[in-house]
């Protein structure tokens, strides 16, 4: 009788036992159960069966995690999409969404910061291996809420062998906004009309405000935790950057372009000319294009005013997660997450795209591998991501009505390129924005 | 003899010139799109045919998986037209053969369903789709189009040029209107159903924001989604190959427009039939 | 009998276009959140925020002239070569076809086409017409947008003018010819009457299509620029719908801009409908 009720107690203690051991802490999840997740991106071309072959190989490594990937559209395309599908009931698991999109999210209550979810399941995500822009532009009230996905800068391109012809130093691009427009006259005095040019958008704008570490917006720059209020890029630092720049319109050595990606790539291309700027990720596009025509490409850090001290902040996109899902769900997300951030999968990311993989280990791993002696024009581009100091404005501004901003401050150039005095251009703005940053902030809280 | 040869060269010649300039983007679409990127990017623009036509032309196809594109977007078009054109043929027929209480009004309430562009409903018509369940369905993309107020004022002005002498005739041989309808009105009005098949298989073909917003996988995307998915935003642009799905996808509308070309220019009018 | 011919059509409507639209409307007396949709009620508050803006009136003014440009244009350079179309030559089939197919491009590919043309960088048309400024000047652009407008619709006016042409009674034809008149008369006296309802018909239809149908090629073309000299209402409609999520006053711009048509439209009716002449 005895013995009986013996085993029966080892018989029950061995059943608890490991569920006192290992149960307490972490969320009761089956990992090895079956689970089906949707992935919505905003990559187009070449770019969607890159993504589709990383999701691939996590799916090889998760046999039981089945991943869904769509491409969803433009960003804004996606981010519209997603609203509607949240208030369906059915949003995808993982979406892509611009940086800028950033700070209307962490307020649009339907996802979930990342890093909650690493601590829900007891998962630590490395972030101190991450570059520090990268992570840092992503965090917000002392945590992640978003894994960056597709990160890159502008970057200076020039044409060295229009550099020779014109006397100038080749090896040497121009840093400052001086220097730029001195280049620019010593190329147009051999020859070259108008020979700096880049399309019209606001990002470059605000990185050279970045550089003399000033912000865009009040309230540290939108992350000190409360709604910002007003915008600041109407001050000394933002007149003296498009003073420079819309100066350079009106004496003929800068070309205006318009908006868009491809118009300016395809100046520099045809050799119109001689510096643009454009994105770090355009290195290998605009090598070949230069290539095609014999001529030599070199880069550069993006100029700055003279005597500043600050760095870039990134641009690009993030993917961020959606809070109506199952436990299960969310771990396998935040699986797909935490992969797509190492090295493997963003050293194909990089290669293929030519965005920054998001960590400091996978830069060793190019290294060595010599990437950069191939390719020294990346070398530029990560260097230039290296020297930015951390502060709160090379960690990006977060404003809830960027889209909008941005298609305001686009439009006031124009206005200025037409003869509107720089600092009357952007007071109108930044009353018409501080307009409109008042109604979002009523609407949202 | 030599005055008619002398007008007819003439006229050639000014149609031709009128062909050339009307035309002229697309050529320019057809030959940028046999060029390489390099090509492209050049300055002045390089005018001459290039040699990646098939590199070009394959991977717009392949790239987006434009064949099942175009077959979606051929499926709803003829899912849109079977239903819209039968719908509209009654309509159009209750108005123009039958005189009622509100017709003025419910005739009103046609016409300004014009003025009711998708852009204008399309959050809570993505409402409307959602609670039938409809998302990610032929059915969310196609009957929501089958009301049209333009089919049915089309069709209205045909009805309305129909000798009375038919309508006459046919109820003093005692027909039921609906025979009539049958027997007599849809064979006159064939070559205005050939133009409103043309009509609305453009719209459905070109539609780009409701289908983006109805539908969420691969198989269920249309052609214009495919364009866009060739038109990258931030990465480069092929342009050679964004013009090869361009033309490509241009083909479909134009077969159905030139099949049907003779079955509507033979009368489609807003004035009586000879 | 006819209202249950009536039936499916207005079943179709009541679901898929009234409701939405109405909903629509509804919401522009509404502060909405752009993610859950959350309401404030607001009144007229949106609608007072729409007049007080100077760009919406700017944007009020160039729509209005821009359909114009676009109607005159369209209407006028379709009638001609519908004229032309109109006469038997042989291999008269191709040269409809062709003269007709950019209507089967989508807006945002003819949008798409045109900024390649224009565009300052390496476009063709820029090369060959010397200045570079087309889509950059904020007095070109707009020019280059009803440029690709008309040229884009130009087949669906030739539908409709070519087959009105082929329906004028030619015994008007040949008795005016035996009045003495000469072909020029003949056309403003005759044929011109005969193609009255497809000109009222296709001033309707090009009205809508100037307010509505062009925004996909704006946005591709121009996008709204530079500096909003190309921002026609439908176009800024769009962008605070669809990029900006401003819901509320969103649909607000839509119920106002469904009453100016609305409006327009009943003034053609009452001007030129009186003056049209069917048999």
């Amino acid at each position: 009788m005895r013995k009986k009720k013996f085993a029966a107690l080892i018989v029950a203690v061995a059943l608890f036992l490991p569920t006192i051991m290992f149960g307490g802490g972490s969320v009761d999840v089956d990992e090895s159960a079956e689970v089906s997740i949707e992935f919505w991106h905003a990559m187009s071309g070449a770019r969607i069966e890159l993504i589709q072959g990383i999701v691939d190989k996590f799916m090889e490594e998760n046999p039981n995690i089945k991943v869904d990937v769509q491409y969803t559209g433009s960003y804004n395309d996606t981010l519209n999409k997603v609203k509607s599908a949240y208030k369906a009931g059915n949003a995808p698991d993982i979406f892509h969404s611009y940086e800028i999109g950033t700070l209307g999210l962490i307020n649009s209550g339907i996802i979930s910061p990342i890093d909650e979810i690493a601590e829900k399941f007891k998962r630590e995500i490395p972030w101190d291996d991450f570059f520090t822009p990268v992570q840092s532009y992503y965090k917000y009230d002392g945590k992640h809420y978003s894994m960056p996905f597709n990160s890159s800068t502008p970057l200076i391109y020039y044409n060295k062998t229009f550099f020779e012809k014109a006397g100038l130093d080749p090896e040497n691009p121009p840093k400052t906004f001086g220097e730029i427009r001195e280049a620019a006259l010593a190329l147009k005095a051999a020859g070259y009309e108008t020979p700096v040019t880049w399309n019209l958008h606001s990002w470059y704008f605000e990185q050279m405000i970045c550089l003399q570490d000033e912000p865009f917006v009040n309230d540290k720059n939108g992350r000190s935790g409360t709604l910002p209020t007003e915008v600041v890029f109407n001050g000394p630092a933002g007149q003296k950057v498009l003073e420079w720049w819309v100066g350079m319109e009106q004496e003929g050595l800068f070309l205006d372009v318009g908006p868009g990606w491809s118009n300016h790539r395809a100046a520099f291309g045809s050799g119109e000319a001689a510096i643009i700027m454009s994105s770090s990720s355009d290195v290998n596009v605009l090598t070949a294009a230069l290539a095609e025509k014999g001529w030599e490409m070199g880069t550069g850090y993006i100029p700055r005013p003279e005597g500043s001290k600050g760095g870039v902040a990134i641009g690009g996109g993030s993917l961020w997660m959606t809070n109506n899902h199952t436990p299960e769900e969310e771990l396998a997300t935040l699986k797909l997450l935490t992969y797509i951030s190492e090295d493997e999968a963003q050293i194909a990311w990089h290669k293929g795209t030519g965005y920054f993989p998001v960590r400091k280990t996978a830069m060793d791993q190019l290294k060595a591998e010599g990437w950069f002696v191939e390719n020294p024009n990346y070398l530029t581009a990560f260097n230039q991501l290296l020297d930015s100091p951390e502060t709160l404005n090379t960690a990006g501004s977060l404003l809830g009505i960027f889209p909008e901003v941005r298609d305001m401050v686009q439009s006031a150039i124009q206005e200025m390129y037409a003869g509107k005095p720089v600092k009357e251009g952007l007071d109108e703005v930044a009353a018409k924005a501080n307009a409109s940053i008042a109604e979002w902030n009523d609407v949202i809280q | 003899m030599k005055n008619r040869l002398v007008k007819a060269a003439g006229l050639h010649g000014l149609l031709i010139i009128c062909v050339l300039i009307i035309s002229l983007p697309v050529i320019l679409a057809l030959i940028i799109s046999t060029q390489s990127e390099a090509q492209v990017f050049s300055y002045p623009p390089g005018l001459i045919p290039g040699r990646n036509m098939v590199h070009n032309y394959v991977t717009a196809w392949n790239s987006v998986n434009l064949g099942r594109m175009i077959f979606n977007s051929t499926f709803i078009a003829f899912g849109v037209i079977f239903g819209k054109v039968s719908m509209s043929l009654l309509a159009a027929f209750a108005f123009t053969h039958f005189e009622f209480k509100g017709k003025n009004l419910l005739f009103g309430l046609i016409l300004v369903t014009l003025l009711l562009p998708v852009p204008i409903r399309i959050v809570a018509l993505f409402d409307v789709i959602r609670s039938m369940r409809w998302i990610d369905t032929y059915a969310g993309l196609i009957i929501p189009f089958w009301a049209s107020a333009t089919s049915i004022f089309i069709l209205i002005q045909r009805f309305k040029v129909v000798p009375s002498e038919l309508i006459d005739a046919s109820k003093m041989d005692g027909c039921h209107p609906m025979q009539y309808f049958f027997r007599v009105l849809l064979p006159l009005t064939r070559s205005t159903i050939g133009a409103l098949v043309v009509i609305n298989f453009i719209y459905i073909w070109n539609q780009y924001l409701w289908p983006l917003m109805a539908t969420n996988s691969d198989d269920m995307r249309v052609v214009q989604i495919g364009i866009k998915m060739l038109m990258s935003t931030e990465s480069s642009n092929n342009w050679g190959v964004i013009m090869a799905g361009v033309i490509i996808t241009m083909i479909p509308p134009l077969l159905v427009f030139i099949v049907m070309q003779e079955s509507f220019m033979k009368g489609f009018a807003l004035q009586s039939e000879k | 009998m006819p209202y249950v011919l009536l039936v499916p059509t207005f079943l179709v409507l009541i679901v898929f276009l009234f409701y939405p639209a109405i909903e629509t409307f509804r919401l522009s007396f509404f502060k909405i959140h752009p993610w859950t949709g959350a309401e404030k009620f607001a009144g007229f508050y949106n609608f007072i925020k729409i007049f007080k803006n100077p760009d919406y009136m700017d944007s009020f003014i160039l729509s209005a002239i821009f359909a114009l440009a676009v109607i005159i244009a369209g209407l006028f350079f379709s009638l001609l070569v519908a004229i032309l179309l109109n006469t038997k030559l042989k291999g008269m089939r191709f040269y409809r076809s062709f003269l007709i197919w950019p209507y089967a491009l989508s807006p945002a590919i003819a949008g798409a086409l045109f900024r390649f043309l224009f565009n300052p960088a390496n476009g063709v048309l820029c090369y060959f017409t010397g200045t570079r400024t087309w889509l950059t000047s904020e007095k070109t652009a707009i020019i280059v947008v009803i440029i690709a407008a008309v040229w884009k619709n130009l087949g669906y006016n030739i539908i409709f003018y070519l087959t009105a042409l082929r329906n004028v009674p030619g015994a008007c034809l040949e008795s005016a010819s035996i009045d003495g008149a000469g072909p020029v008369k003949k056309f403003i006296y005759v044929t011109f009457a005969f193609l009255s309802p497809t000109t009222f018909f296709l001033f309707i239809m090009n009205t809508i299509y100037a307010y509505f149908a062009s925004f996909g090629l704006i946005d591709v073309l121009t996008e709204g620029g530079p500096a909003g000299s190309t921002r026609i209402l439908i176009y800024h409609l769009y962008k605070d719908f669809f990029v900006h999520s401003k819901i509320g006053y969103a649909a607000a711009e839509s119920l106002v801009l469904f009453t100016l048509v609305v409006g327009v439209t009943m003034l053609q009716f009452r001007t030129t409908g009186k003056k049209v002449h069917y048999q």
